[in-house]
């Protein structure tokens, strides 16, 4: 998974449980997540859309669960049982499960229940809306609790950037976190990409990072609205 | 694995702590005990508090008061949420042999504390009693409340003494007080028939003890299937062979084939009943193949008094695995032995099955269900309200909400059980009381066909439409109120419900800059926090908004 440790870039994104910011958006996915091990159920469905931070609160259930982790793009040819051995495993983008694998996570989903282990699965969509061929598994998804991470609210996403900037040891000034939350969509990976693009930017061209070299960057970005907004001729 | 065949085995070779009828263990043999004895007469009685002399033994040893420190020690090191998730519910059985034993409600703490605390534990233990070096965990099931499977060897009454919680200082768990006085000690029995590790070896599936007949509640559509479930669990000879019991998922097919081995384990603990989904069928026998163990697999089906296979359609296709069950299938019949089976369809209408096997499934009864009707869904939601009540605490649900869901979750009980579930489980973690619009919130994945992407454009449409002003009007310049409120009650939506930026809110309504639409935003926000009307306007654009066609 893995664009998000980004190694290749020389830093490591902070995935540990407090690195996590909470916001309206994802209180309930928290709060679910935190409850384990007393879950209302023995699988549980965390979506949202691409960056909301599903993939960092499995990590933070994986470090406390010790869960194992697979691709739901791979399930059909997992050795389940070894599987649940762990007692806790996460599937990761359920949306890619293809047909072959739904009897595997019917099959899993029923091995958690009877040998009492833990199940969470993520995806861009709740596990409901899958198209799921198997209606044994549709509905043992239907009936699982979910919970979803929003877009972020606008406190949210300004804390997403300090942290994104401070992922890459970046202190910015609050006025380039203001400019950008208030120009760029409310989408944690929109915002990733522009810290990313940021970082570059300045690197390369040797230049601190401030609202201009933010503006040239949404301007490259095709984000060019935000930029002309900030001419100020629209 | 079975929860209650060692216990006795346990029992006796341990110093007793407590009641340990119902548990289950990883290894036990039956060694010399170390304190046996004080209890026994309690057992005969068949009380579980009321002993004198068991807990004085514990008393006298320290046992209660180092298991005290060994606790403390934990709470300190681990902290409060560590020692909460896994400490708090542990119980102390007794020691012996070297030996302490603990017992937990769940196999998974048990495995969990095994392979995360184990050590910790035995030095914390050893500390304590150099004695004492190894630690094994139970795993005590709620099916302490029925009678054990089968016949377990009773040389001698079984000790039953003060649960160690209760020396501990801590309120004993409720199932050790209703466990004693419904337990009947099976009569002795010789070692030949006693299961042979039977479900240990992974063969069978463990019961979920909430899935009885008390917990299953009748309708129409379910009535039929009911009595025949009852019948066969109550009835001594075998009746209808093989019972079939089919229906569409969901619908409570797996509740009542657990319910009637709750019920044959409790009348006739002697009887051999063996649970299992067709799938696990399978892949013990694909692996037994593998291992070229196919005698043995053979014998542990056909040993049986009562089989019960979940979901028969999964065994299509596979050729050798049908064969295999339709010969573990006709052995069991022959020799009047009680199959029951399900499926999700009739015998007839099963695919990829074998014509044979097919018209032999439908030679004894078969009882289907059907959907649920409105009641049933009702009573159901009843009846699952206030079993979590009586597992969790009380659950405040305000009229109107059961009624939502029992009618528009129609698909199956399980999901209409799963999206009870949903709400009460959000309500708690997030702390947030039950209300009508929260649960339409929480199942909006169920109660929407999808999550379509709201644009800016339709809610441009919507509030023009809602406050009759025109389309163009909220493009235009007009600064009259008439056409700028419904104007900025746009843009907040839009900045609510999209996650467009600003700026590109601002040029959908006519080019405007970004900080119109923050002035917008914040002027809305005032609004609404002064004014209800404004506020009940808002909300419901909103839901017209997010529920597609105007449905609230």
């Amino acid at each position: 998974m893995p664009r998000q440790l980004a190694f290749e870039l020389g830093h490591r994104t902070a995935l540990g449980r407090e690195d996590f910011l909470v916001a309206p958006s994802n209180e309930a996915a928290v709060a679910l997540v935190d409850a384990w091990p007393n879950w209302p159920s023995h699988g549980i469905a965390l979506s949202g859309p691409s960056g909301s931070g599903k993939t960092h609160l499995a990590e933070v259930w994986r470090a406390a669960s010790g869960a194992a982790r697979i691709d739901a793009g791979d399930l059909a040819t997992a050795d389940l049982p070894g599987l649940i051995a762990a007692h806790a495993v996460i599937v990761e983008d359920i949306g890619t499960l293809p047909d072959a694998g739904e009897r595997a996570l019917f099959h899993l989903l029923n091995l958690a229940k009877e040998e009492g282990g833990f199940l969470l699965l993520t995806g861009r969509e709740a596990p409901a809306r899958l198209p799921t061929r198997l209606p044994d598994l549709a509905s043992r998804l239907r009936a699982l609790p979910h919970a979803e991470l929003g877009a972020p609210d606008d406190a949210l996403l300004a804390g997403v950037l300090v942290k994104l900037f401070d992922d890459r040891q970046l202190r910015v000034a609050e006025p380039l976190i203001a400019y950008l939350a208030s120009r760029i969509e409310r989408s944690i990976a929109v915002a990733r990409d522009v810290v990313d693009a940021l970082d570059r930017a300045s690197l390369s061209g040797k230049r601190p990072i401030s609202v201009p070299l933010a503006a040239e960057v949404l301007r490259s970005m095709g984000l060019a609205l935000a930029a002309r907004s900030w001419t100020g001729n629209s | 694995m079975n929860e209650d065949k060692l216990v006795s085995a346990a029992k006796s070779a341990f110093r007793p702590a407590g009641e340990t009828r119902g548990m289950e263990q990883g290894r036990a043999e039956a060694r010399p005990a170390r304190a046996l004895g004080a209890g026994r007469e309690a057992a005969e009685s068949g009380s579980a508090v009321e002993t004198g002399s068991g807990a004085a033994s514990l008393v006298e040893s320290g046992l209660g008061e180092q298991w005290r420190r060994v606790r403390a020690r934990l709470h300190a090191e681990l902290g409060e949420a560590t020692f909460n998730s896994w400490f708090k519910q542990i119980e102390l059985v007794g020691v012996g042999d070297g030996r302490v034993m603990l017992a937990v409600p769940t196999r998974f703490i048990r495995n969990w504390l095994l392979s995360h605390y184990a050590e910790r534990l035995s030095t914390l233990w050893s500390e304590e009693d150099p004695a004492l070096s190894r630690i094994e965990v139970l795993v005590h099931t709620r099916a302490a409340e029925v009678a054990p499977v089968a016949a377990e060897p009773q040389a001698a009454p079984a000790p039953t003494l003060t649960p160690a919680a209760q020396i501990d200082g801590h309120a004993a768990p409720r199932h050790v007080a209703q466990a004693a006085p419904r337990f009947t000690a099976p009569q002795p029995t010789s070692a030949s028939q006693i299961p042979n590790g039977f479900e240990d070896a992974g063969v069978g599936a463990p019961l979920d003890p909430r899935l009885t007949f008390d917990a299953f509640v009748v309708g129409k559509s379910n009535e039929l299937a009911h009595a025949a479930a009852r019948r066969v669990a109550e009835a001594t000879d075998v009746t209808f062979n093989p019972l079939f019991l089919y229906g569409g998922v969901g619908l409570g097919k797996t509740h009542l084939m657990h319910a009637i081995a709750w019920e044959i384990r409790r009348r006739q603990p002697e009887r051999k009943v063996l649970y299992l989904s067709a799938e696990k069928f399978m892949y013990q026998f694909v692996r037994a193949l593998r291992f070229k163990d196919t005698m043995a697999f053979k014998q542990q089906f056909r040993t049986v008094d009562v089989l019960m296979i979940d979901d028969v359609q999964f065994i299509s296709g596979k050729d050798s695995t049908q064969e295999e069950f339709f010969h573990t299938f006709n052995a069991l019949i022959d020799h009047n032995r009680q199959v029951i089976i399900s499926a999700d369809r009739s015998p007839s209408d099963l695919e990829g099955i074998e014509e044979r096997i097919r018209s032999r499934l439908g030679w004894g009864l078969a009882a289907d269900i059907h959907p649920t009707d409105y009641e049933l869904r009702l009573g159901i939601l009843q009846a699952k309200a206030e079993e979590m009540a009586s597992r969790n605490g009380p659950v405040t649900i305000p009229d109107g909400v059961l009624e939502f869901l029992a009618h528009r979750i129609v698909s199956n009980v399980r999901e209409l059980e799963g999206a009870l579930k949903r709400v009460v489980a959000y309500a708690s973690l997030v702390g947030r009381p039950i209300t009508l619009d929260m649960s339409q919130d929480v199942l909006r994945d169920l109660l929407r066909c999808n999550d379509r992407k709201i644009t800016i454009e339709e809610i441009q449409r919507r509030v023009a439409e809602y406050y009759n002003v025109r389309l163009a009007d909220m493009l235009s310049a007009r600064r009259a109120r008439a056409v700028a409120r419904p104007r900025q009650v746009a843009m907040y939506l839009s900045k609510q419900l999209t996650t467009r930026s600003l700026p590109e809110i601002g040029r959908k309504f006519g080019g405007r800059d970004h900080t119109t639409v923050i002035h917008a935003v914040r002027k809305i926000d005032e609004l609404r926090a002064a004014d209800s009307g404004m506020d009940e306007d808002v909300d419901l654009l909103r839901r017209m908004l997010e529920g597609g066609n105007g449905a609230s």
